[in-house]
């Protein structure tokens, strides 16, 4: 009570501070705005007790510079320019802080060590999940005496649900880190011969469900459940062992769902495991998902915290948008801010349905990609689109595009690398930029110019952000390593 | 000039295919989003139309047809640990062996739609639309 009192005056002393100035700028909408910013910001409440629930949640690939552009075109799809928008997550209701996201051994991350990071608390060598720091890529002679505790575990040791949602394969990198411990985050259905020392990714994740270690398991990549030769809703197992995962789960008792009729018919009371697989591989891009088809992400959410608030003693949740990642390495933005806005509408759905005085929310991304962009744009450009000029007048864009030394017009996104570089293989690498329309660079098929020619855009080591609500979200501040993030975890399901 | 350009314009092997009127379509245009055959689809089979799009490597040399992609398919090894083939493909089938260009540029290919599926005899590849008798150029 004192404390509130506190803060309440310190609040009103700030409102009061600004109009005492008399200054000359005190009516324009952008300083009453900035004035209530730092009175929701004062009125702050740390909350300091106990997660029962911990939500992680991670849109692969959504540095700080891809968030961007989401946020921008989620505003532009609502009629705004679009830079004023303000993601769900970027409230004053989130702490936030900037993440190093470096492997132990590159500067380039990639989702498996980041992800296990995440899920363990130290940070992991490239390509591998959940081992320790001697472990080798690649090498099954190494797993054994190196398998990491798991987040998951602890949870299920603390008597808490555990639930993973993915847009991605179940067994791709990100869910993957949520049960698995492999040398070789691509053995998601066979490991080499005679490596006894860990099963296949998807082995994993079925043991994982039978041992109560995983009780919610949605996303894509039911071939690396079914034997090679045999079909399931339309889609050629790859197992080479001959075994049926999806007759194992539900022979332990798991429901199963493959489509959005069957995912709707699941029963959501907690009573029996449930596992979802939705395509072969990856479920599909935002932008060419249909609603008969496949579930949204938030729809997905919606049914994983429905399920997992069903246990007394709480749960913890990692929901991946994994598809922002991919349209990124494809250098189609129009796909990747497409999946951002679907996993926006996911951190939305899990924020309306949790209490923050019980759940820990944390949203965050794995690692940036090479995306950069250009300048000088005005007011409400496109942001998938042209680069058009700065109004002298007014607010909005000239709705002239800029043209560069070449004399042609340019995007305002652009990558550092990949499949939309101009160069050609069969003119010694050389290319010259095209006379690009609007509607060309607004197609969503349209991969945005790359500079370095390669056949998928890279990774970059740049920092994401992580913002975050609910018990002890407030340890979120400055710049952190991303292991971190494990460590609040940790802290706010057992505080001191 | 760019080599396979003046390749194929020297050879005259793949010279490019008589203008019609309709314009170039785009592959997105036959399927509908879940991956069935779109209504245009199915009202433009056994006619010869024109697509835009990109020529995935092809899977054999001295090969009679290629994948015609919506976008540029790159080959990320952090999202497949094999090439994934998207959903909105079609195989060009050529009338002659084809000059292969580059992933990454735009092409043109003309044929007539064949939505039977078919698995390709010598790569074993299954495609379930097709352009047929086809030609193409950038």
């Amino acid at each position: 009570m004192l404390r509130t009192l506190k803060v309440s005056t310190l609040a009103l002393a700030a409102a009061t501070a600004a109009q005492a100035q008399d200054l000359p700028q005190a009516g324009s909408d952008w300083f009453t705005a900035g004035q209530a910013h730092i009175d929701a910001l004062l009125a702050r409440q740390p909350n300091t007790g106990r997660a029962k629930n911990v939500i992680l949640l991670i849109a692969d690939g959504n540095g700080v510079g891809t968030n961007y552009a989401t946020r921008l075109f989620d505003g532009q799809q609502k009629g705004m320019l679009g830079e004023e928008n303000v993601l769900p997550y970027e409230t004053t209701d989130f702490h936030s802080a900037l993440v190093k996201t470096y492997n132990i051994n590159a500067q380039t991350p990639d989702s498996a060590p980041t992800a296990g990071s995440m899920n363990t608390g130290v940070k992991q060598r490239f390509n591998l999940i959940n081992l320790g720091e001697n472990a080798i890529h690649d090498d099954c002679g190494t797993v054994a005496g190196n398998e990491l505790k798991l987040f998951s575990e602890m949870a299920t040791e603390m008597g808490k649900s555990v639930g993973v949602v993915s847009t991605a394969r179940l067994t791709h990198a990100t869910p993957a880190a949520v049960y698995a411990k492999t040398a070789n985050r691509n053995w998601e259905d066979s490991v080499p011969e005679g490596c006894t020392a860990q099963k296949d990714i998807a082995g994993q994740l079925i043991d994982a469900m039978a041992a109560g270690t995983i009780d919610f398991a949605v996303g894509g990549g039911l071939r690396h459940f079914l034997p090679e030769g045999t079909e399931r809703a339309g889609t050629g197992g790859r197992r080479k062992d001959g075994v049926n995962l999806i007759d194992e789960a539900t022979g332990n008792g798991a429901q199963f769902a493959t489509d959005t009729a069957s995912f709707n018919a699941l029963n959501l009371d907690g009573s029996a495991p449930v596992l979802a697989l939705f395509d072969g591989s990856h479920m599909k891009y935002e932008a060419d998902r249909a609603d008969d088809g496949e579930p949204s992400l938030a729809d997905m959410t919606r049914a994983a915290i429905e399920y997992l608030s069903q246990n007394e003693n709480g749960y913890y949740l990692e929901i991946e948008g994994g598809r922002v990642d991919h349209a990124n390495h494809d250098g189609n933005l129009a796909r990747a801010v497409r999946d951002g806005v679907a996993f926006a509408e996911a951190v939305a759905m899990a924020d309306a349905l949790t209490d923050d005085a019980d759940t820990l929310l944390i949203v965050t991304a794995d690692h940036e990609h090479a995306i950069a962009f250009n300048g000088y744009c005005g007011r409400g450009t496109d942001i998938t689109g042209l680069c058009m000029g700065v109004s002298q007048t007014g607010i909005k864009h000239s709705n002239e595009a800029l043209t560069a030394a070449d004399g042609l017009p340019y995007t305002v996104a652009g990558y550092l690398n990949g499949a939309g570089s101009i160069l050609r293989d069969d003119a010694d690498w050389s290319g010259a930029r095209p006379e690009l329309t609007q509607a060309e660079a607004t197609d969503i098929d349209y991969l945005q110019e790359a500079l370095i020619p390669m056949t998928s855009e890279t990774h970059s080591g740049e920092d994401v952000a992580v913002y975050a609500k609910g018990p002890w979200s407030q340890l979120f501040d400055g710049t952190i390593e991303q292991n971190v993030i494990f460590h609040v975890m940790n802290y706010a399901v057992n505080p001191k | 000039m760019f080599r396979r350009r003046f390749l194929a314009l020297s050879a005259g092997v793949l010279a490019a295919p008589a203008r019609a009127a309709d314009p170039a379509r785009k592959i997105r245009t036959l399927y509908e989003k879940g991956g069935g055959f779109s209504d245009d689809a199915r009202s433009l089979e056994g006619s010869r139309l024109t697509l835009q799009g990109f020529m995935a490597p092809p899977l054999k040399a001295d090969a009679r047809f290629f994948v015609l992609t919506s976008r540029p398919l790159a080959v990320c090894p952090f999202c497949e640990t094999a090439a994934e083939w998207p959903d909105d493909i079609i195989a060009i089938y050529t009338k002659r062996v084809i000059d292969v260009v580059p992933f990454n540029v735009r092409i043109e290919a003309r044929g007539v739609l064949d939505l039977t599926g078919f698995k390709d005899p010598e790569t074993g590849f299954y495609s379930k639309m097709r352009l047929v008798d086809a030609t193409y150029d950038e």
